[in-house]
């Protein structure tokens, strides 16, 4: 282990460098889960609609990024995408990250949806409103509330998952310490500073995922 | 003409049958009242006029035309027929008066001003103007079935379907429901009630009529139905609700 006095100048010393990667990791991350929840919305209708086709269509995509790692599923879509169209390494992480979090997000919202009470779409119903409203105004959004714990955790997960994006050779976290490490001879330092980093911001998310979280069950709202 | 008639109708769920013909005409402005053991298709019934539940047989005739599921616009439909359930289902992620306002606006296309104007009068005849920017988890069972009542006044129906609306509530708020649609019994609202509250379809039914199995065994005045039953399970269900 570095002794303390050292990674306390290492941590100062590199601190603009990591600041600049970790916005990049937020970006990254809030990017491809922003992605991820248009994703996720579609794939859980397919999974909730009556056709068996859209049925197993749906099956199939969360079977693929279940059963693979997120890392191949990196570099297919990284080398598969920026083949056939010109890209930037930040869309192309974008985009594998989005795919493999809107399997996550897909089954959280089909088991959001599902958990809304039958007596709300009769109710809704019986008001006279169409499928659509019914879901744009009453279902969708109370399953989003329910969510939402549940969405943050996948925010956590792909906060983590996104120092995978290193290996396309993006500048965020992780690449930053790995590329500082090796270039000062001192890889466990670098290490310690950034496991830091992450760890500051899942504990920052995890308070604000439970502070939403109090604040909706004070208000009865789900 | 009657306001609703609907005849023979038959609803099954797979291989059960639980509606065996039912015939029922409404008049504008009467008030009937659906009583029955828990299992006799009473809500099915209810449900199946406002095609909540497709029939399996039978004709619903409602302002004077045939409703075919096929040709009939049934959102119009519903939304000239209010209806209460049993547990309230208010939309939990809106507050009282955004429940209220909520058809009028995006259903009946009402302007806003004008849709919290009818909520707040409507607020006010339920007695909870107090509460219009309260979360449904915050009032108590009667509180809510009077708010649902109020949302369903909303959209100005012709015809309201109660389906045991007392019967989720703790006994002491009863009878603030109850005296709420006694009042829309005053104003002159059709209703069709299916209660458990014998003494309550007596004063405010002007025809109370007795299911059993999905069939309508027996029905009449409150004085012929509830005093002198002639049906055999008339009687029996009656001593056993009375007792
Ligand atoms: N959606 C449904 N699927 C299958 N069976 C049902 C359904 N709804 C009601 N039933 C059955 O129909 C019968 C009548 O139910 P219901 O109309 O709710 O009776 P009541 O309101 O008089 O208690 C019951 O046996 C019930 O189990
Ligand atoms: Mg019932």
């Amino acid at each position: 282990m570095p002794n303390i006095q050292h990674l306390l100048d290492v941590f100062l010393k590199s601190m603009p460098l990591f600041l600049k990667g970790a916005l990049l990791t937020l970006e990254l991350s809030a990017t491809s889960l922003l992605i991820g929840l248009v994703i996720g919305l579609f794939f859980a209708f397919l999974s909730l609609s009556k056709s068996a086709v859209l049925k197993a269509i749906s099956t199939f995509y969360i079977t693929i990024v279940r059963g693979t790692p997120l890392i191949v599923q990196i570099f297919v879509l990284y080398f598969g995408l920026t083949d056939l169209i010109k890209m930037s390494s930040f869309m192309a992480a974008t985009l594998a990250l989005a795919f493999h979090n809107g399997a996550y997000i897909s089954e959280i919202f089909r088991g959001a949806i599902q958990s809304i009470d039958h007596g709300q779409y009769e109710a809704a119903k019986s008001l006279g409103m169409n499928n659509l409203l019914t879901y744009k105004r009453i279902i969708l959004p109370q399953a989003f509330l329910r969510a939402i714990p549940s969405l943050g955790n996948q925010f956590i997960i792909a906060l983590k998952d996104s120092s995978l994006a290193a290996f396309i050779s993006m500048d965020e976290l992780f690449n930053i310490a790995t590329t500082q490490g090796s270039n000062n001879f001192d890889q466990m330092t670098y290490l310690v500073i950034v496991a830091f980093y992450y760890l500051l911001m899942v504990m920052i998310l995890s308070f604000l995922v439970g502070k939403v979280e109090t604040k909706l069950k004070k208000s009865g709202a789900t | 003409m009657a306001l609703l008639s609907a005849q023979n109708i038959h609803k099954n769920f797979g291989q059960l049958e639980v509606l065996k013909g039912i015939d029922l005409e409404v008049q504008a402005g009467e008030v009937i009242c659906l009583i029955g053991a828990s299992g006799s298709g009473k809500s099915t019934f209810l449900r199946c006029l406002n095609y909540l539940e497709l029939p399996t047989d039978g004709i619903i005739n409602y302002q004077g035309t045939p409703i075919d599921p096929k040709v009939t616009n049934l959102n119009q439909v519903r939304s000239s027929m209010g209806m209460v359930f049993q547990h309230f289902n208010l939309f939990p992620h809106m507050s009282v008066l955004e429940n209220i306002i909520e058809a009028p606006i995006k259903v009946q296309k009402i302007k806003r001003s004008e849709a919290i104007q009818i909520a707040n009068r409507l607020l006010e005849k339920v007695g909870l103007s107090d509460k219009a920017k309260e979360y449904p988890a915050r009032l108590s069972g009667g509180q809510k079935q009077r708010v649902a009542i109020a949302r369903a006044l909303a959209m100005d129906p012709k015809l309201m379907l109660f389906d045991e609306p007392t019967s989720a509530l703790d006994p002491e708020t009863v009878e603030s429901v109850l005296n709420v649609m006694k009042q829309l019994v005053n104003d002159g609202m059709t209703m069709i009630i299916v209660t458990h509250e014998i003494s309550f379809a007596r004063a405010v039914a002007d025809r109370i009529c007795f299911l059993h199995e999905g069939k309508i065994l027996e029905e009449g005045s409150p004085c012929e139905l509830l005093d002198s039953p002639k049906n055999a399970r008339t009687q029996e269900f009656l001593k056993s609700v009375i007792a």
